[in-house]
């Protein structure tokens, strides 16, 4: 069973944090946190370093890097300023970050680099393996087909229409645009926000 | 165990500290420390916490391993099983049958 | 083809463009563009649709692929199916678990970090 360690709210850690199991910080902690297990950053909680876990559930103030091997999702409310990365992200409305957010592991990511002089640690205290890197999932790169048309000078609200070209027709003609076919917008047209639900 | 204001701070076995922890709350240590712990409350080292600090709190209670010196405000408390390397100055200090102990202990508070 | 009603212009799935699309209404991509698109009201990449170059747009909505910077007036909001890489300016940034992202948000987020209690 997997242990799960507190950090109550009126607690201050001025260090690193390793190990295994869960933490909940509701405090503050001044250091890098490497579990092996989830770790929790409550909504009061402050944290100055860089935090390495299976699954982060954050909802404080964190200014480090944070490093989800499973998940990292950031709740309304959080505050973070940091590089972000996890197979899997989800950032909240609500939530505000500031730095790079990676859902690949492209550039190996050197280990981040300790936000305090680390304690030269004579502990038994295991070793948290680097958490796998995946190989990158290639972007699919569409091949644009495209049928030489000049660049379209879009203006006053009208849009031009293209012909969809045969797939292996050779870009060497030189046409002229066809000429718009749609009537532009009239001037107060308001945009109008259609959001599909997910 | 999820956001329990009265248990205060928890160290569970497993996890490991370096560096110092201080709390305006209860300290419940069963991993390991290495550095300084402070608390205005209990500090309680259990069975499987291995300390390697100065230990300030109201209370101190062990019955894990702990090497440092402790100092309380009201009482440390040496449990079966516990071993204390240090100096402990205390109003009162109890040291259980099965406890180990070695350093000075200064009980003029 | 290209449909558009009153406020709302959709570059359909089968269309392909490369240049700049610009107007004052909001705009739904499910064809390919290369280029940039620069709104005055909404743009939403559709799930099919994928862009190769900027976005300016009020609230911005992503279903599909972006490479490039994108500059919302209003929020951004990144679907699980979707695949983001480059600048993201927002006031507002929702990324739903499952999305594929490469990207940097920029912002003036300072960090009110506390004092340590000190007794």
């Amino acid at each position: 069973m997997s242990q799960t360690s507190i950090i109550g709210s009126s607690s201050i850690v001025r260090g690193h944090v390793r190990g295994e199991g869960n933490l909940e910080i509701h405090g503050r902690v001044e250091g890098d946190v490497t579990v092996n297990g989830d770790v929790t950053v409550g909504a009061g909680a402050v944290v100055l370093g860089n935090i390495t876990a299976t699954q982060l559930n954050i909802a404080g103030t964190v200014e480090g890097d944070l490093r989800g091997t499973e998940a990292l999702l950031i709740e309304q409310g959080a505050r973070v300023v940091g590089d972000l990365s996890s197979p899997r992200v989800g950032l909240a409305p609500g939530a505000l970050v500031r730095g790079s957010v990676r859902t690949d592991d492209e550039s190996p990511l050197a280990a981040p680099a300790p936000r305090r002089p680390g304690v030269t640690s004579a502990s038994r205290s295991a070793a948290v393996a680097p958490p796998p890197l995946r190989a990158a999932a290639p972007i699919p790169k569409r091949k644009p087909v495209v049928t030489a048309v000049q660049p379209i000078a879009v203006e006053n609200d009208v849009v031009a229409e293209v012909a969809p070209a045969p797939a292996p027709e050779p870009p060497k003609e030189r046409r002229q645009a066809p000429p718009p076919v749609i009537p532009s917008l009239g001037k107060h047209a308001k945009a109008k926000k259609k959001r599909r639900e997910a | 165990m999820i956001g329990n204001e009265m248990a205060g701070t928890v160290i569970a076995e497993g996890l490991n500290i370096e560096g110092d922890l201080s709390s305006e709350e209860e300290l419940v240590i069963h991993g390991n420390v290495k550095g300084k712990l402070t608390s205005s409350e209990l500090v309680s080292v259990g069975s499987t916490g291995v300390v390697e600090a100065d230990i300030v709190g109201a209370t101190v209670s062990v019955a894990g391993h702990v090497t440092g010196d402790v100092t309380a405000s009201e009482r440390v408390d040496l449990q079966t099983g516990g071993r204390l390397i240090g100096d402990v100055k205390a109003a009162r200090f109890t040291i259980a049958d099965g406890a180990s102990f070695k350093g000075n202990v200064d009980m003029e508070m | 083809m290209v449909r558009q009603t009153a406020e709302e212009s959709v570059l359909g799935a089968g269309t392909e463009i490369t240049g700049r699309v610009s107007g004052e209404g909001s705009l739904r991509l499910e064809g390919s563009l290369r280029g940039e698109i620069v709104m005055g009201g909404d743009a939403e990449i559709g799930a099919q649709g994928s862009l190769e170059g900027s976005l300016q747009a009020a609230a911005v909505d992503i279903a599909g692929s972006v490479i490039g910077d994108v500059h919302a007036r209003g929020p951004i909001w990144i679907r699980s199916g979707a695949l983001v890489r480059g600048e993201l300016h927002a006031d507002e940034i929702t990324i739903e678990p499952g999305a594929r992202v490469s990207v940097r948000l920029e912002g003036d987020l300072q960090l009110d970090l506390g004092l340590p209690k000190r007794r």
